[in-house]
């Protein structure tokens, strides 16, 4: 197929004390391009591994990739060498904003360091030039009074001004595929605002594909295309924002739209809190799943399309529809 | 990021944890080896009348007819310039070294400790007081210390054991003081208060077994750094005197003759670096392994 | 930042206070009889009488440290019982050539040791690292006096490539006229354009140097592999990587200029760990240093000398470590 962004079949697993834990079973996951694609779960259900297995970087020792191939125009990243990667891809073609805009920049360097620093490796731009194409890029994120900023250090800034800093840095060499992982977990509301409006902008006039990771189905409806739902590693539910929000298919995103208060006036519904044995075989979610039946304990259920381009990996959701 | 390596990052090691340390330290070969080689010098230290071939040479008697041999079958070796079996009087040496190293260290102790936990403990002005001596003692450079000390005292090997205690105690009061002070928030410390238990009881019953971990596992990893300073001290005049086997004071009387009686400087040392060195490595490894970060999985 | 200057300055003081009460406790206060000490071993009961006056011993103890210290503050170390020259001036004498070894093992932790800790953690667990880690443990253990007997007996003696002792051969200090400018041999050898003494002093400086470089080789690699080990796992590396930044680049500049602040800590404490070094090595070496003569003093038992030194080389440290604390206090993240 010629999407422009792939993955197949994606199998990850992390060394631990106890064994190899399975933490990433992707059957399929296409973005086009210029397409937003929000990718919705819970913590701890591998969202962020998918984000730094497709840059390859996955910690070494302790992070395995089994099988699967990641496809961005064209190319199998993970069949790439390191060097080419941080070379050719890493940057250049695809950038990833992160979680906590703190950590993530280099305490050390002023805000204007930073960005020349990747500029420089890219463009082989220097000095002067370098300073001036950082400054435009720091207007491009509609940051204030941009000669000051530049010689700010991190710790300066307001969470806000430095999640802007590092979307500078990563749209700075022209990627055309940006990874967000769930970038405004760290800041106040009303800043949350501001840096998902920047995003929806940048991504509308660059005409850049975001992989938009969120924990909440809400902030993805506002700007994605397309939501995908992981639960424990796996795509358990896929289609446009609007299909899935309307008439979700899978019971865990039953429960998560459910969790929305959609008006004042109707009451929170919430997932009676049901514990089962795990289904060794079956279907990850059984253990809370609030509609399991044995069929669920005996085979994985697989993403299938079941409405139109409307995916989900459950069989009684299969059932209801056949 | 971080949420799938979930492991603790307190500092503190439990009774579980130098378990698994002491289990994980025997894994690594140069840790296994290590040990071996500590309990073997422990057995030398302690056995070493009956190891050591001519026993009496390391304490008084001399053979001034055999003086400055090279190492032979007889003399393992060589002799020193009184004619005495150097192997022997290097292995009273260990002896010497591992008995003042562990004096040493638990004078230190003794002193730090206490202070530590009041310091912590207490918290305000006698924290501040004590806080400030700390300090001000852990601004002399390393063995600097000792040295005028031990000047001062008289040279003798007791007196540079209490020269050492005096410099070395500082360390661990901070370490003892700073695991004080977190124990101090702790729950069943803020019971006891709440009972009205007096302060140095709970110092003393609550805050103290609790803080040892972490000083215990120091003090091990310092005895190798101790060592070291007795031999400096012993090298310089102002620890073992003569006739006394001791490593360092084997150096430095073998300055006068080691460029015609190779053996006679070469094997004290090479004594000390291995102690020291097994002494360093087994403390490395439990740092290592204490530390969650650098775990390998 | 100023404010922290001037705290930390204050504090400075105060420590230096506290190490001239610890120092003259144990030189007067300590020993049986401080007069008798003062007057030397040899003293006659008269000398010791003489002594006990000049050391103000019949005055209250308050009174004594006040003269200490204002002696101190004018730099008056006492006078030496051996050659009855003021310390100070024995002490300044000596200087240079100690500051010449120290300087060579700092050069030599910061340029040896440094990369090495680099390497070790870039390559973690690989052979390179458990070489150099057991390299730095190794030469961690060695007693510093011994490995220069050694030194001395393999390279100098058996193997003849350096000379055994000294800075000078006894050649050209006879035959030839030593410059004086600064006190610094090797400085003043070379702006005087005499490369003959200049390549003799760095001839003598080789097996000294390396006796005591190694022990701060040593202790920075394994500082520096511990907190380069730290950053590493930090988010701000795997976003540089996700940047793609080359590897060179993200260890070389963006890791390793986080490593200042713990370096800079460990390069004093090796500084001062250099100078006692020197005590054990300067007197094998021949070095006419600090070290040879605190190592003559505590032989000859000349206490005063002895307690020179020790206040001289404490009040060094605690100089230089302030130096370091406000080289760190230059960290951005400290400047809040």
């Amino acid at each position: 197929m010629a999407a422009y962004f792939e993955i197949n079949n994606l199998s990850v697993g992390f060394r631990t004390f106890e064994g190899i834990r399975r933490v990433l079973n992707i059957e399929h996951l296409t973005i086009e391009r210029g397409e937003t694609y929000g990718l919705v779960g819970e913590s701890g259900a591998g969202k962020t591994v998918l984000a730094l297995t497709i840059l390859g970087l996955l910690p070494k020792p302790a992070g395995i990739i089994h099988s699967g191939e990641i496809w961005l125009d064209g190319e199998d990243l993970l069949k790439k060498s390191e060097a080419e990667m941080a070379a050719v891809y890493r940057g250049k073609r695809m950038a990833m904003i992160f979680q906590d805009p703190m950590s993530t920049l280099n305490p050390v360097f002023t805000v204007g360091q930073q960005i020349e620093q990747v500029i420089e490796q890219h463009e082989r731009l220097k000095g002067a030039a370098a300073a001036r194409r950082a400054l435009e890029l720091l207007e491009m994120v509609k940051l204030p009074d941009t000669r000051n900023m530049f010689k700010k250090y991190p710790h300066e800034l307001s969470g806000g001004q430095r999640q802007r800093v590092i979307i500078a840095i990563a749209l700075s060499c022209g990627a055309e595929f940006l990874i967000a992982d769930e970038p405004t977990r760290n800041l106040d509301v009303t800043i949350q605002a501001g840096i998902l409006k920047l995003i929806s902008e940048l991504q509308r006039d660059l005409k850049i594909s975001v992989l938009f990771i969120a924990n909440n189905v809400g902030l993805v409806n506002v700007f994605c295309r397309k939501v995908g739902i992981l639960y424990r590693g796996k795509l358990v539910e896929e289609g446009s924002s609007a299909a899935v929000i309307r008439q979700p298919l899978h019971p865990y995103t039953q429960t998560l739209i459910s969790a929305i208060p959609r008006s004042k006036s109707e009451k929170l519904k919430f997932a009676s809190l049901v514990i089962k044995d795990e289904a060794e075989h079956g279907c990850p979610y059984y253990s809370r799943c609030p509609i399991g039946e044995p069929v669920c304990t005996q085979q994985e259920p697989m993403l299938e399309v079941l409405i139109e381009d409307h995916k989900a990996a459950c069989f009684l959701a299969k059932g209801k529809l056949a | 990021m971080q949420w799938f390596l979930n492991t603790s990052k307190s500092l503190q090691p439990s009774i579980r944890e130098l378990r698994l340390s002491f289990y994980l330290l025997n894994r690594n070969l140069l840790q296994r080896v290590s040990l071996l080689i500590i309990a073997l010098l422990i057995l030398i230290a302690v056995f070493a009348p009956w190891i050591a071939p001519y026993p009496s040479h390391a304490i008084s008697e001399t053979n001034p007819q055999d003086k400055l041999l090279p190492p032979s079958s007889r003399y393992l070796f060589g002799t020193d310039e009184l004619g005495r079996d150097l192997f022997s009087r290097v292995i009273f040496g260990t002896r010497i070294s591992l008995q003042t190293a562990l004096i040493a260290v638990g004078l230190a102790l003794v002193i730090g400790v206490p202070l530590g936990a009041v310091a912590g403990g207490l918290g305000g002005f006698a924290d501040e007081i004590i806080m400030r001596i700390t300090d001000i003692f852990l601004s002399f450079p390393p063995l600097l210390l000792a040295i005028a000390i031990a000047a001062f005292l008289g040279p003798s090997l007791t007196n540079a054991m209490l020269a050492i205690a005096i410099s070395w105690w500082p360390w661990y009061t901070r370490i003892i003081r700073g695991q004080a002070i977190s124990i101090r928030e702790r729950q069943f410390v803020r019971a006891a208060m709440a009972i009205g238990t007096p302060m140095p009881r709970i110092i003393f019953r609550h805050i103290l077994p609790n803080t040892m971990a972490p000083v215990i596992v120091q003090a091990s990893m310092d005895i190798g750094g101790v060592i070291l300073t007795i031999a400096a001290l012993s090298f310089l005049g102002l620890g073992a005197q003569p006739p006394t086997p001791e490593w360092g004071l084997l150096i430095s009387t073998s300055r006068t003759y080691f460029l015609n009686a190779w053996w006679y400087s070469t094997f004290p040392g090479i004594a000390i670096f291995i102690t020291v060195l097994v002494f360093n490595l087994i403390g490395d490894g439990i740092r290592e392994v204490l530390d969650p970060r650098t775990r390998k999985f | 930042m100023r404010k922290f200057i001037l705290r930390r300055l204050l504090l400075g003081g105060i420590v230096l206070f506290g190490v001239a009460f610890i120092t003259f406790f144990i030189a007067r206060v300590v020993p049986s009889d401080p007069a008798a000490k003062w007057a030397g071993p040899r003293a006659t009961a008269e000398q010791i009488a003489r002594a006990r006056i000049e050391l103000g011993l019949d005055r209250p103890l308050i009174v004594q440290f006040g003269k200490y210290l204002l002696d101190l503050a004018q730099g008056n170390l006492g006078y030496s019982l051996r050659t009855r020259r003021p310390i100070t001036l024995e002490l300044l004498e000596s200087l240079p050539a100690t500051i010449e070894l120290v300087l060579i093992s700092t050069l030599a932790a910061v340029f040896v040791g440094i990369p090495l800790g680099v390497l070790s953690a870039k390559y973690k667990d690989r052979l390179v690292d458990h070489l150099s880690r057991l390299f730095a443990i190794g030469v961690v253990s060695l007693p510093t006096f011994w490995i220069g007997l050694i030194l001395q007996l393999v390279f100098a003696r058996t193997l003849q490539l350096f000379p055994l002792g000294g800075q000078l051969s006894t050649e050209i200090k006879i035959m030839m006229e030593i410059p004086k400018v600064t006190g610094f041999l090797l400085f003043d050898s070379l702006i005087t354009g005499n490369f003959t003494i200049f390549t003799d002093a760095v001839w003598h400086l080789v097996l000294p140097g390396v006796t005591i470089g190694l022990y701060p080789i040593g202790l920075v690699a394994r500082m520096t592999r511990s907190a380069l080990l730290e950053i590493l796992n930090e988010d701000y590396i795997t976003a540089a990587r996700s940047y793609g930044l080359k590897e060179r680049v993200v260890l070389w500049s963006y890791a390793l200029k986080n490593s200042i602040g713990p370096t800079s800590t460990v390069v004093a404490l090796s500084i001062g760990y250099t100078l006692v070094n020197t005590f054990l090595t300067e007197s094998i070496f021949s070095w006419p240093g600090i070290g040879s003569y605190i190592a003559t003093a505590v032989i000859g038992l000349d206490y005063p000398a002895i307690m020179g030194v020790t206040i001289f080389s404490a009040f060094s440290y605690v100089i230089l470590n302030l130096i370091a604390d406000i080289i760190i206090a230059l960290d951005p993240r400290v400047r809040t």
